[in-house]
C-alpha cells in the first residue's frame, strides 16, 4: 500500500520534467511489484456454480455418471448405445446390452462419435449467399423457395439423402412427397448393397434382405464376404460367429475365399486368396454338388480340390451350413448364394428390406446425375450425404450444383457438397437431438439427446418437417407423433420404457415369406490383367469419418497404417507393373484416375489390387483433408466395388502411410507369442505353453484384498480396434499425428498386435490385444529413480505422473513395450492437441488426469472404474461383485474377448479362465508374472484338407 | 575469513533454499489455511449451523452419495428465505439468482489439486466426520479452510485413521464431544466399518 502511494507521489513530481523512469522510480516499481507478488501469491480461487433451480424430477449428484440409452447410426442403420454423462456432458459411449445390434459391445465408429460431438471443425452456423446466417434465415429462404415449388408440384426439386431407416424421417419424407408429388427423392450410400438387392430380385422376384444366423451355423463359407469386418452389423455378427469359435465340441468351421485379407479371413480355419474366377469356381462346384445345372468353372485342380472338400463339408452339415457372399460380388453370385443356402437349408432368415426406397443406390444416384446434366433440377437439397466427394461424377456434379438457382446442404460438417451449394446449414449431432432408427436385424430404437445442441443447429427430422411445411417443429414432438400413431394401449408407458431400455418392441422389419429361390447361372467372367477392389475403410468407412482424429489415428487392423491407406498389391503384380514398396502410383480407367501409394502384400490374390475408400477428402478440415486419393471417380455409374481392366503406372517414389507396428519376420517366435491349438489338441487337454511362473529370487508382494487380473481370449479377438478407441475416449489419450507416429511414437495405451505364422503368401494371422501386463515382478519398477512406477496393494502397477521426471528407463525396461511417453504436450500445445479449444476439453473424462509433457503414461486397468467400484462398495457395504468393475476395453469388445476381475474372488470369471487349458502367459520365461494373461487361439481345420491352412 | 564464509555458504545456501521452500510450502501462506474468503453473500455457518442447528446435509446433499458434497441450488436457500429475511439487502444476490436463473458464484474455500480424486461419500461411509477436515465449521462466521490440505496432512490420517473416526450416527453432529479412549474407539470403528488400512497409502487410492 505504501509503495503504491509513493509511486503516485513520485510520478506526479516527475510529470513534465522528463519522460521515462529515473532510478528512484524504477526501484519503487520493483519494490511495489515484489510486494504485490508476495501479497497475492497463489493462483486465483476457483468458483463453485450450483444450479439456481434444481432440475425437475432428477436428482443430479455432481460428478456422478448418469447413463442414457440412445441410438447412433452407421450408413443409416441404428445401433443401440448407452451414453455416460457427467455433469451434463456426454463423455463416453458404450453399447446397449438390451439392443440386439450392439449387445453391449461397440465398434470404432460408435466409440469415436463422441469426438465428433465436440469437434471444433463441425459446422457451427448456417451460411448463405450473403455469408454466415442464422438457422432461421436458412429456414426462411428454404420455406420461400419451396413455396415457389408448389406450382410445379416439386418437379424441379430433388432431395438427396443417405440410407434412411428411421420411421420418423421416413414419415416426414412421405409428407414431403405428398406436398410435392413430382419431387424425386435420391437415396444412395457409397457402400451400398445393390448386388444383394439385385441378386435377391433375380432369385426371389423381389428385393429381400437375408439375415444369417451364425449361432446356428456349423460350417460357414464366405465368398468375398466379411461378416466380422466394419459395418452396421459387425457387432452382432461377430458376437454370434465368434461365440461358436472359442473351442469346445460346438466350434464351427469357417472357410473364406477373398481377394484381400480381411478380419474374417484372419479368423478363418481355411482361407484362399481368390480372385473372381476362383470364387466363381468354388461357388459353382458347391452348387453343382447340390444338384444345380451348373457347368464347373475354369479353375486349377488345386482350387477344385479345395472347392470339393468345402462343398462336401457344407453338404455333410445340411441344415447347419451357410454360404455368404460379399457386397463386392455380382448380383448373380448373390442369387446363387440364395439358391445354395436354400438347397443347404441354411440358417438364414429373410426379411423385407429395412430401407424402403424402391430404387437401387446406383440407379438413384445416376438419375440425379442425368437430371442435373439435362437441367431438369432447379432446387437441390442434400441431407447428410456428400455426393460431391463420393459420387462417380462428383466434380461435374459440383459444377452443375453451382449453376442451380437454389441448392442447400445440411450436415454435420462443412464438407465438399456444402462447399458447392449456395446454402449450408448445420445438422445437430445424434447426441443432441431426438430421432429413431432401425438396426440391420430390424429392431427399432429411439435416439434421445444427451446434451442440448452446442451450436445453432437442427435435427434431420426438423429439417424434413420444414420441407414438409411444418416449420418450427420440436424434434421430440416429431418423433413422438410417429410412434403415437400406431400405439396400442398406454403410449406414455411405452415411450418411457423405450427410452429407458433403448429398444422399441414394434416398428421393426417383418420376416418375409420368401418363395423358393430360382437357379440363376453365373455369366462367364473375362480375364482381366488387374482388378481394383474397393473396400470399406476399417476406420473411415466411406470417408465420412475422415475429420475424426481418433479414427484417423486408429490403425488399420491388418496393415497397421494410420493417417492414410495404401493400395495393396500382390508381389507378382508389383513386379509386372514395375512397382516397388512405397511408390506413388496412378490407377486409371478410361479418362479417370486416382493416385495412391503402393504397398506390396504377399497375402493378396494375384491380379487384384485393393484400396479402401475414404481417402481424397478435400474439405474435411485440418484433420481429414488431403490424405490419399479418392477412387470414387473410377467406380462409374454402377458404383462398382470391383473394377476390371485397371491401368496402373508408377509415378515415382513416395512414402507409405506411417504404421504403428513394424513387420519383422521372427522365425518361430510368433508361435510362442500367439500360440494356436487345433480343436483336436484342445480336446486332448494339451496346454499351449507352460503358464507356471519360473522360480525367482524376488519377493512377491502379498496379495491385498483384491488382486485385479485380465484374461484376453486370442481366439475371440477379431482385431476390430473398438478397444483401442474405447480406451482413448475413457482415458483422455491424445492424438499425436502422423509425424510423431512416423518416428516410432504411439500413444494408444492399448494396442492390437498382428502376428503371422506360416508362409507370407498364405499367412495364418492372428490378433493379440496388448494392454499393460500389470506384472507382479514388474521390470519397470526397480529402474525408476524417483519411485514414479510403484506397485499398489491390489496388484496394479501405478504410474505417478507428478513424480515422473521422464527418464524413460521404465519404457526401456518394459519387455511388453506398453509404456507411452508424452514427448510434446500432446493433449494441449502440440499441433494435434486441443490448442485450448474449450469444446474438446468438454469430452475429457473428469475422473482421469490429463497428462502433460515429459511424463510416462500407460494402461491403468481403468483404475478410475476400480475406484468407482470401491466407492460403491464402501457406500453400500457390499463387497465388489464379479463383473461390477469393467474396463473400457472389456465393455467395448464385441466378442467379449476381454475378461477382468479379482483373482482373490475364487468364483470370478478370470480365476476360472486362468485354469482353462488354453491359458498361457505372454513371455512367461521372463518371470514377470503378469496379471494380464491370454487364452490361445483355436483352429478347427478340415481333416480332408490335410495340413493346408 | 571471506573465503571461509563463501565456502560455508556454498554448502549451506542450497540447503537453506530447499529447506526454506519446504517450510514455506507447508506454511499457511502457501496452503491458505485459515484464510477467510470473501463470498458474494456473506453466508455464516456459525449462524445457520451453530445457532439454528441446520444439518450439514440439508445443503450439502450429495455428501453421502457422491464424490462432491455438493452446493445447494438457490432454490434451497429460498426454502427459508422466501419466508424469512425476504427483503434483506444482504440476500439480494440470492433473490437475483433465482429470478434470473443464474448461479451464485461462490468462491471455493477448500481446494484440492486436480490430480487428487477425493471422494466425500467414501469418507462419510467409513466414519470420518466433517470436522476431521473442515474443522469447527459451526463456529465460523465466514468459512475458512481449517486444514492445510497438503499430502502430508492427508497421509497423517491415512496412516492412522482410527483416532479421527466417529460412529456414523455422530458424523454430522457438531456438538459431539469425545468421550472414552480414542484409540480403542478407533480400532472398534475400523473393524465395524471395514476400513481397509492396508491400501490407504497406495498411490492409486487418491491419484490416477
Amino acid at each position: 500500500m505504501t509503495a503504491t502511494f509513493a509511486i503516485t507521489r513520485s510520478a506526479g513530481r516527475g510529470v513534465g520534467r522528463r519522460a521515462g523512469l529515473d532510478r528512484r522510480q524504477a526501484l519503487q516499481l520493483l519494490a511495489a511489484g515484489a510486494a504485490a507478488a508476495l501479497a497475492s501469491c497463489g493462483p486465483p480461487r476457483e468458483q463453485i456454480l450450483p444450479y439456481a433451480k434444481a432440475a425437475e424430477g432428477e436428482e443430479l449428484t455432481p460428478g456422478a455418471v448418469r447413463r442414457y440409452a440412445t441410438t447412433l447410426t452407421l450408413a443409416g442403420y441404428g445401433r443401440g448405445v448407452v451414453g455416460r454423462v457427467v455433469d451434463g456432458r456426454p463423455i463416453k459411449l458404450e453399447g446397449n446390452p438390451a439392443h440386439p445390434a450392439s449387445l453391449g459391445g461397440s465398434d470404432v465408429f460408435t466409440e469415436a462419435a463422441i469426438l465428433d460431438l465436440y469437434d471444433p471443425w463441425r459446422a457451427q452456423a448456417a451460411a448463405g449467399p450473403a455469408g454466415v446466417a442464422a438457422w432461421s434465415d436458412f429456414a426462411e429462404a428454404l420455406g420461400a423457395r419451396l413455396a415457389g415449388h408448389e406450382a410445379d408440384h416439386g418437379a424441379g426439386l430433388r432431395l438427396v439423402t443417405g440410407r434412411i431407416t428411421g420411421p420418423s424421417q421416413l414419415r416426414l419424407i412421405k409428407a414431403i412427397q405428398a406436398r410435392f408429388p413430382a419431387m424425386v427423392w435420391v437415396r444412395y450410400e457409397p457402400l451400398h448393397d445393390d448386388a444383394e438387392r439385385q441378386g435377391t430380385r433375380l432369385a426371389y422376384g423381389r428385393s429381400l434382405t437375408p439375415l444369417p444366423r451364425f449361432a446356428d451355423a456349423d460350417v460357414i463359407l464366405c465368398l468375398g464376404a466379411d461378416p466380422l469386418g466394419p459395418g452396421p452389423a459387425q457387432v452382432a455378427q461377430a458376437r454370434a460367429l465368434i461365440g461358436r469359435r472359442r473351442g469346445g465340441a460346438s466350434m464351427s468351421r469357417l472357410y473364406v475365399a477373398e481377394p484381400s485379407l480381411t478380419l474374417t479371413g484372419v479368423a478363418a480355419d481355411h482361407r484362399r486368396a481368390a480372385g473372381p474366377l476362383v470364387t466363381r469356381a468354388i461357388a459353382l462346384e458347391l452348387a453343382r454338388r447340390l444338384g444345380a445345372p451348373a457347368q464347373p468353372g475354369e479353375a486349377s485342380a488345386e482350387t477344385l480340390a479345395f472347392a470339393g472338400a468345402v462343398a462336401d463339408d457344407l453338404i455333410a452339415h445340411k441344415g447347419r451350413a451357410l454360404v455368404l457372399v460379399g457386397p463386392g460380388q455380382s448380383a448373380q453370385m448373390h442369387a446363387l448364394a440364395a439358391w445354395t443356402n436354400h438347397a443347404l437349408a441354411a440358417p438364414v432368415d429373410v426379411i423385407e428390406p429395412i430401407d424402403p426406397h424402391p430404387d437401387d443406390h446406383a440407379d438413384s444416384l445416376a438419375r440425379l446425375d442425368r437430371d442435373l446434366a439435362e437441367g431438369a433440377v432447379t432446387s437441390l437439397i442434400v441431407l447428410g450425404a456428400n455426393p460431391v466427394h463420393d459420387a462417380p461424377d462428383g466434380a461435374v456434379m459440383a459444377r452443375a450444383i453451382g449453376r442451380l438457382p437454389f441448392s442447400a446442404a445440411l450436415g454435420l460438417y462443412d464438407d465438399e457438397t456444402a462447399g458447392a451449394c449456395r446454402w449450408r446449414a448445420p445438422l445437430s449431432h445424434a447426441l443432441e437431438t431426438w430421432s429413431d432408427a432401425v438396426s440391420p436385424d430390424g429392431t427399432a430404437s429411439l435416439a434421445q439427446p444427451l446434451i442440448r445442441p452446442l451450436y445453432d443447429s437442427r435435427g434431420a427430422e426438423q429439417a424434413l418437417a420444414l420441407m414438409a411445411g411444418q416449420p418450427a417443429s420440436d424434434a421430440r414432438d416429431l418423433v413422438r407423433a410417429t410412434w403415437q400413431a400406431g400405439a396400442a394401449g398406454d403410449f406414455e408407458a411405452e415411450w418411457r420404457q423405450a427410452l429407458v431400455a433403448g429398444v422399441l418392441t414394434r416398428g421393426g422389419a417383418a420376416k418375409a415369406a420368401a418363395p423358393a429361390p430360382r437357379w440363376v447361372d453365373l455369366a462367364p467372367i473375362a480375364r482381366s490383367p488387374l482388378i481394383l477392389s474397393l473396400t470399406p475403410s476399417a476406420s473411415l468407412w466411406d470417408g465420412r469419418y475422415a475429420a475424426n482424429a481418433w479414427l484417423q489415428e486408429c490403425p488399420d487392423p491388418l496393415t497397421k497404417e494410420v493417417w492414410g491407406r495404401s493400395l495393396r498389391l500382390a508381389p507378382g503384380d508389383a513386379r509386372t507393373f514395375g512397382i516397388a514398396e512405397g511408390d506413388r502410383v496412378r490407377l486409371s480407367l478410361g479418362d479417370r484416375s486416382c493416385e495412391a501409394v503402393a504397398a506390396i502384400v504377399a497375402s493378396q490374390a494375384p491380379g487384384i489390387a485393393t484400396l479402401p475408400l475414404g481417402g481424397g477428402r478435400t474439405r474435411a478440415g485440418p484433420i481429414g483433408s488431403g490424405l490419399g486419393g479418392n477412387p470414387a471417380p473410377l467406380r462409374g455409374r454402377d458404383l462398382r466395388f470391383s473394377l476390371e481392366d485397371m491401368r496402373l503406372e508408377r509415378l515415382g517414389p513416395g512414402k507409405d502411410p506411417p504404421v504403428t507396428q513394424n513387420a519383422n519376420r521372427l522365425d518361430g517366435d510368433t508361435g510362442q507369442l500367439l500360440p494356436t491349438m487345433t480343436l483336436a489338441a484342445l480336446a486332448a487337454h494339451a496346454k499351449p505353453a507352460d503358464d507356471e511362473a519360473p522360480p525367482s529370487l524376488l519377493t512377491t508382494p502379498p496379495r491385498g484384498e483384491h488382486a485385479w487380473a485380465m484374461v484376453i481370449d486370442a481366439a475371440a479377438c477379431i482385431g476390430c480396434n473398438a478397444c483401442i478407441v474405447a480406451c482413448q475416449a475413457e482415458n483422455n489419450i491424445p492424438v499425436i499425428g502422423p509425424e510423431e507416429i512416423a518416428v516410432g511414437r504411439d500413444m494408444h495405451w492399448l494396442r492390437v498386435d498382428r502376428y503371422d505364422q506360416g508362409p507370407a503368401t498364405a499367412p495364418d494371422a492372428g490378433f493379440l490385444p496388448i494392454p499393460c501386463m500389470q506384472c507382479e515382478h514388474a521390470p519397470c519398477e526397480p529402474v525408476c529413480p524417483v519411485e514414479a512406477s510403484v506397485h499398489d496393494g491390489e496388484g496394479l502397477n501405478d504410474q505417478v505422473y507428478n513424480r515422473c521426471v521422464g527418464t524413460r528407463f521404465c519404457q526401456a525396461n518394459c519387455p511388453y513395450k506398453v509404456r507411452r511417453f508424452n514427448y510434446r504436450d500432446y493433449a494441449a500445445g502440440a499441433p494435434w492437441g486441443d490448442l485450448d479449444v474449450t469444446a474438446l476439453k468438454a469430452q475429457r473424462n473428469p475422473e482421469v488426469s490429463v497428462r502433460g509433457r515429459g511424463v510416462m503414461e500407460k494402461c491403468t486397468y481403468c483404475v478410475q472404474r476400480i475406484a468407482a467400484g470401491r466407492a460403491e462398495s464402501a457406500r453400500t457395504g457390499q463387497p465388489i461383485a464379479d463383473g461390477a468393475v469393467k474396463t473400457a476395453c472389456q465393455v467395448a469388445c464385441p466378442t467379449e474377448a476381454i475378461s477382468f476381475g479379482d483373482l482373490q474372488d475364487g468364483g470370478a470369471q478370470v480365476a476360472a479362465l486362468r485354469r482353462d487349458p488354453r491359458h498361457y502367459v505372454l513371455l512367461n520365461e521372463l518371470g514377470t508374472r503378469p496379471r494380464t494373461t491370454y487364452l490361445a487361439r483355436v483352429r478347427n481345420p478340415n481333416p480332408a484338407l490335410g495340413s493346408q491352412a | 575469513m571471506v573465503v571461509r564464509v563463501v565456502l560455508v555458504a556454498i554448502v549451506v545456501t542450497p540447503f537453506l533454499i530447499v529447506g526454506g521452500l519446504y517450510v514455506w510450502s507447508g506454511s499457511a501462506y502457501h496452503t491458505r489455511a485459515g484464510e477467510t474468503v470473501e463470498q458474494p453473500v456473506p453466508f455464516s455457518h456459525a449462524h445457520h449451523v451453530g445457532e439454528l442447528g441446520l444439518d450439514c446435509r440439508f445443503c450439502h446433499a450429495s455428501v453421502e452419495t457422491g464424490r462432491f458434497a455438493g452446493m445447494p441450488a438457490t432454490q434451497v436457500c429460498m426454502t427459508c428465505h422466501s419466508q424469512v429475511w425476504t427483503n434483506a439487502a444482504m440476500l439480494a444476490p440470492v433473490r437475483d439468482s433465482l429470478a434470473r436463473d443464474r448461479p451464485i458464484a461462490w468462491v471455493r474455500v477448500n481446494n484440492l489439486p486436480d490430480y487428487v480424486y477425493f471422494d466425500h461419500s467414501v469418507h462419510v461411509a467409513k466414519g470420518v466426520p466433517c470436522q476431521a477436515c473442515h474443522g469447527e465449521v459451526a463456529d465460523m462466521p465466514l468459512t475458512r479452510q481449517a486444514a492445510p490440505l497438503t499430502m502430508g496432512w492427508c497421509l497423517d490420517c491415512h496412516r492412522d485413521p482410527g483416532p479421527h473416526l466417529r460412529p456414523r450416527a455422530a458424523e454430522f453432529d457438531t456438538t459431539w464431544t469425545d468421550i472414552g479412549d480414542p484409540a480403542k474407539r478407533g480400532a472398534a470403528l475400523i473393524a465395524a466399518y471395514h476400513v481397509k488400512t492396508a491400501g490407504l497409502t497406495d498411490c492409486s487410492t487418491c491419484h490416477r
